[in-house]
């Protein structure tokens, strides 16, 4: 009973984290119904980012997400404008494969700029954990798993109460009625791809201390993204807070019952589950 | 230039002429290395033509073509291994298996349709990868399976090979290109590739005039995957060892798909084109020979820090510029090099024509 | 008759320094880049040295260094080209189990002698091949030694085993459940995870479940870490934690103090064995690359040692290279080397194990007692809170 309590807990703290890359994700798609095989690798860029900050100018990870927001969200918009705008009337085959192609030019990059060491970000609190009843609770994910419950709330506010969310909202909605209305939809779009990708800069800072830093993690972390994403439905953010957080309890209790090896397929086997029966997901908004 | 069944002589006594001068290759050029480069090329244009009956002429992109590479890899080389089955049964066997799982997976995924299809063609093939790595009794999981001999191809007494040296590979590689190359141009001309192409341009308009979707698409699902489950197998004997991290991984997908796109999708010569650019290229940054050949042309100066960094460096960024190589190509060329070239001739013909 | 001696005498002292006055060509397969990288470069660290003391010696070696990434068929197609297009004497390397295994079966194909210095897989030179011969101890030598130390300084009954599912970590989970058995020590928990993967958590929480006295790890530097915090975390705690080297013997491992403390690893060579002028070339190597040595770079630099002298021997004929290998006996810092058929392996190097421990983030030589510099912490003194 105390493995299956403890790899709960393990799994709804991981699956805060797991949350944060699957709003990102669904944000995008919900605007501009791009699926952006890049996005595991922003998450990669964030970690990268984090990790400098943290050895160069010794700002604890936690810290430096303030740095990492706003120049994640720059990056993004960046790249939508001087890429993926110009695919927006493509064959969604044709988008993938440009995202399929950013996400390989920045992880090898970064392989390149900084070889493909694993980079281990130590702090003092990188291992520390404490005991409630008999299950330890690993600090580090305790706190990224409350900013993340923060970051959500702050989107919420962003999203429900403010002119420029609204309009993002519009967007997501029906893209023509909210042009026909006066909305800048391509603006709205390089604001989604800004967020999208603070999003996943963010969740790659806020695992730092207890992952491993690689050019290649993000492979791993995109094909998450999508299955959080179905599961909870394209352009929903609810869906992508409780798909992350399904997703990561059913990784680990998985991992326990079913072996290390096997918990992956359980996720993609969700996966195709959720794509063949209930595509718009647990609480899709998708037209299609 | 048309595809069409009244074809002009010129392009295809070209065809015939390379034809020849590729079965004569092995006895002119001596060097393994060149063998190398020919043989990990035709292995690139079948998978490619694989793949291209699917995504190029139904519309269907699979990211998950690795599934059936490994499919057939991992069935001939582990019949061979543990059963002693030789490999020329055992590739029959591994397309049967690879045929046999294609279908099942078609009939579940082809409901979905576009970008939907594709994450789905990625989780399949994620599935198998893990399984493969899991299933220790079957596949030796991690480890992978090294061969150590291929019995000797015998007629009778007389062994025609023992697959000691590049050249029988080479050979094999060759004539499945043809027959891969002979089938995609039948079916393009045949009703069945109309159908498939039908599927492609507007699956709702086929739908309405009769073409059952489901069947057809399989059907391409079909054709597809035995060229890719045979490309699967002879890379796994030749190369000697395959592992989950090599026959089913998802680079290995994305690296289909780039073939055919850079080539140009949909046409018969796209994927020889794009397996003709990357591979070499790919090789010839890999040993290094781009960067000797920048500081022996005198461009780059070998003492220059940015000299020493190419070559040291520019080995291992193959996979960065076949990203690049892709991002310019959804942007720029679309249709692949074989479409960017045909743009520009039907442009010189119409200014021509003015 | 003084005089014939003397002369005999001087002519051969001077008869060698002739003979190896000469150049010898040897390839060099290595993980250079790729996950493997960091152990990698310890082994080409260990190489430059003794290209160095080679040329002191009057040999000349025309290394040709070939990067494999850690990938099996990219360490075959090197060997390959070593073999046929450069057409080395004899290769040194490559560094994992899994591409030295795949190595050893081309270099008998291509009879090119193949000398592994630092793969442990047992099965490597248990195929009665001619070709390959092995510096390196083997998994069971490793689980040997540990299991040895544990049953002298404690009374362990069960052990939990986790290893990474490579051809590496899966020859040590063997090899250790083979000793355990041999010394009535039970196997409780046992799991091959995937390396790479982030989250040993629920692995260690089973392991911890069953509550065994030693804890039998085998993984590469970033996993090492990653497990030993998650332990921690976890609140596992046994006798001792047991690693079988690799990641556990690197200093970036040791530097982690709050997780490295007290954590055993099996190891060839450290700079206390005195063996050769261990302590100096330890000081040599860290004064030139600025960081200390692992066992792979001693047991690499020995490698190419042997092969240098061992060519210039005999010039650029392989088989007669095969044939050094197989009679010939060096000195240096591994102590006493030679290549021998025995308990079912082939070619294989009799190797003296030893045990270090991390203490205050400092490996120290702890087991066998007469080559240690310090004494063992045992038992395990629990997680710093």
């Amino acid at each position: 009973m105390a493995v299956f309590l403890q790899s709960m807990i393990s799994g709804i703290l991981i699956g805060g984290v797991y949350a944060l890359i699957g709003i990102g994700l669904t944000i995008i798609f919900g605007v501009m119904r791009v699926i952006n095989f890049a996005h595991g690798d922003l998450l990669m860029i964030g970690m990268y980012m984090t990790y400098f900050l943290f050895s160069l100018l010794h700002i604890d990870p936690f810290v430096s997400i303030v740095v990492t927001i706003p120049m994640m969200f720059l990056f993004g918009a960046f790249l939508q404008k001087v890429f993926i705008n110009r695919v927006l009337g493509a064959l969604p085959q044709n988008q993938i494969l440009l995202t399929i192609g950013m996400g390989l030019v920045m992880s090898n990059a970064v392989m390149l700029a900084f070889t493909s060491d694993y980079k281990i970000l130590s702090t003092t609190y990188s291992s520390a954990s404490f005991n409630i009843l008999g299950i330890s609770i690993s600090s580090p994910l305790l706190i990224s798993f409350a900013i993340t419950i923060a970051i959500t709330l702050a989107l919420y506010w962003f999203l429900y109460r403010t002119d420029t969310g609204q309009a993002i909202r519009a967007t997501a909605q029906d893209r023509d009625a909210a042009q026909l209305m006066g909305i800048n939809v391509k603006r709205m779009s390089i604001i989604a791809f800004g967020l999208g990708a603070s999003l996943a800069g963010t969740a790659g800072a806020l695992i730092s201390p207890t992952y491993y830093i690689f050019p290649q993690v993000g492979s791993v972390f995109t094909l998450k993204a999508f299955v959080i994403t179905v599961l909870g439905g394209m352009g929903s953010i609810v869906g992508a807070t409780l798909g992350g957080v399904i997703i990561g309890v059913a990784e680990s209790v998985g991992g326990v019952y079913l072996g290390s090896g096997w918990k992956d397929v359980i996720v993609f086997i969700l996966f195709l589950l959720v794509l063949l029966f209930k595509p718009s997901g647990l609480l899709g908004t998708s037209k299609d | 230039m048309q595809n069409m069944r009244g074809m002009s002589t010129l392009p295809v006594l070209l065809t015939a002429v390379a034809v020849v001068a590729l079965f004569l290759f092995p006895n002119f050029v001596e060097s393994t290395y060149a063998l190398h480069i020919m043989i990990l090329i035709f292995i690139s244009v079948i998978m490619g033509l694989g793949w291209n009956i699917l995504g190029g002429y139904t519309g269907q992109y699979s990211v998950g073509h690795a599934a059936y590479f490994g499919v057939g890899a991992y069935t001939t080389i582990v019949l061979m291994q543990y059963r002693h089955i030789a490999p020329w049964y055992g590739v029959w066997a591994g397309i049967v298996v690879a045929v046999a799982v294609a279908l099942i997976i078609g009939s579940i995924c082809f409901r979905l349709r576009g970008p939907y299809f594709v994450l789905a063609s990625i989780a399949v093939a994620e599935i198998f990868r893990v399984t493969a790595l899991n299933l220790k009794k079957l596949t030796n999981g991690a480890e992978g399976i090294l061969i150590t001999d291929i019995p000797p191809f015998k007629i009778g007494d007389i062994v025609i090979t023992d697959f000691m040296s590049k050249v029988p590979f080479y050979y094999i590689g060759l004539v499945t290109l043809l027959i891969a190359i002979i089938v995609t141009w039948l079916l393009q001309n045949s009703k069945l590739g109309y159908y498939f192409q039908a599927i492609r341009e507007d699956q709702d308009a086929a739908h309405s005039l009769g073409i059952n979707l489901t069947v057809y698409k399989n059907v391409a699902l079909a054709f597809s995957v035995v060229f890719t489950s045979l490309a699967g197998s002879i890379y796994g004997l030749y190369v000697g060892f395959i592992d989950p991290s090599t026959v089913l991984a998802l680079d290995l997908s994305v690296q289909i798909v780039m073939i055919c796109i850079i080539g140009g999708i949909g046409t018969i010569f796209g994927p020889v084109i794009g397996a003709v650019v990357l591979v070499p290229f790919s090789e010839a940054l890999r040993s290094n020979m781009i960067a000797q050949a920048l500081i022996d042309s005198g461009l780059v100066n070998e003492s220059s820090g940015f000299g020493s960094f190419l070559k040291e460096q520019l080995s291992h960024a193959h996979v960065l510029i076949y990203g690049i190589l892709l991002v310019v190509v959804i942007l720029f060329m679309p249709d692949g090099i074989l479409g960017f070239i045909r743009k520009k001739l039907l442009a010189k013909r119409q200014k021509e024509a003015i | 008759m003084k005089r014939a001696v003397a002369l005999i005498l001087a002519v051969m002292c001077f008869a060698p320094a002739v003979a190896m006055a000469e150049t010898v060509k040897i390839g060099f397969i290595n993980s250079i880049t790729g996950p493997e990288a960091p152990i990698g470069e310890n082994l080409s660290n260990g190489v430059t040295l003794a290209l160095e003391d080679l040329k002191a010696m009057g040999i000349d070696v025309d290394m040709i260094k070939e990067d494999d990434t850690g990938k099996p068929e990219k360490s075959m197609a090197a060997l390959e080209k070593l073999a046929t297009r450069d057409k080395v004497v004899g290769i040194v390397g490559p560094y994992t189990s899994a591409t030295s295994n795949a190595d050893a079966k081309m270099a008998e194909r291509y009879k090119v002698p193949l000398l592994v210095p630092v793969a442990s897989k047992e099965e490597i030179t248990r195929q009665n091949l001619k070709w390959t011969f092995r510096t390196s101890g083997t998994t069971g030598d490793y689980a040997t030694v540990l299991l040895e130390m544990a049953t002298k300084l404690g009374n362990p009954k069960t052990l939990a085993i986790l290893n990474e599912n490579t051809d590496f970590g899966v020859s040590a989970a063997a090899s250790a459940k083979a000793i355990a058995e041999k010394k009535g020590i039970k196997v409780v928990f046992e799991e091959a995870y995937s390396k790479g993967s982030p989250d040993y958590r629920s692995t260690l929480a089973q392991a911890k479940a069953a509550n065994p006295d030693l804890v039998f790890m085998v993984s590469y530097v970033a996993d090492a870490i990653l497990m030993m915090r998650q332990s921690r975390e976890i609140g596992l705690s046994p006798m001792a934690f047991l690693g079988a080297g690799a990641g556990f013997s690197v200093s970036q491992f040791a530097g982690e103090k709050e997780i490295s403390h007290g954590i055993f690893s099996s190891t060839q060579w450290t700079e206390d064995v005195p063996w050769g002028n261990s302590k100096a070339w330890y000081l040599r190597y860290e004064k030139k690359f600025g960081k200390s040595p692992t066992y792979h770079a001693a047991c690499a630099y020995e490698s190419m040692m042997i092969m240098g002298q061992a060519a210039a021997k005999v010039g650029g004929d392989r088989e007669k290279l095969r044939q050094e290998l197989l009679t010939g006996k060096w000195n240096g810092i591994l102590g006493e080397v030679s290549f021998q058929d025995f308990d079912g392996y082939q070619n294989q190097r009799k190797a003296q194990m030893l045990v270090e421990q991390v203490q205050n983030g400092k490996h120290e030589t702890v087991w066998p007692a007469e080559l240690s510099a310090k004494k063992p912490i045992w038992p395990f003194p629990g997680w710093k809170k």
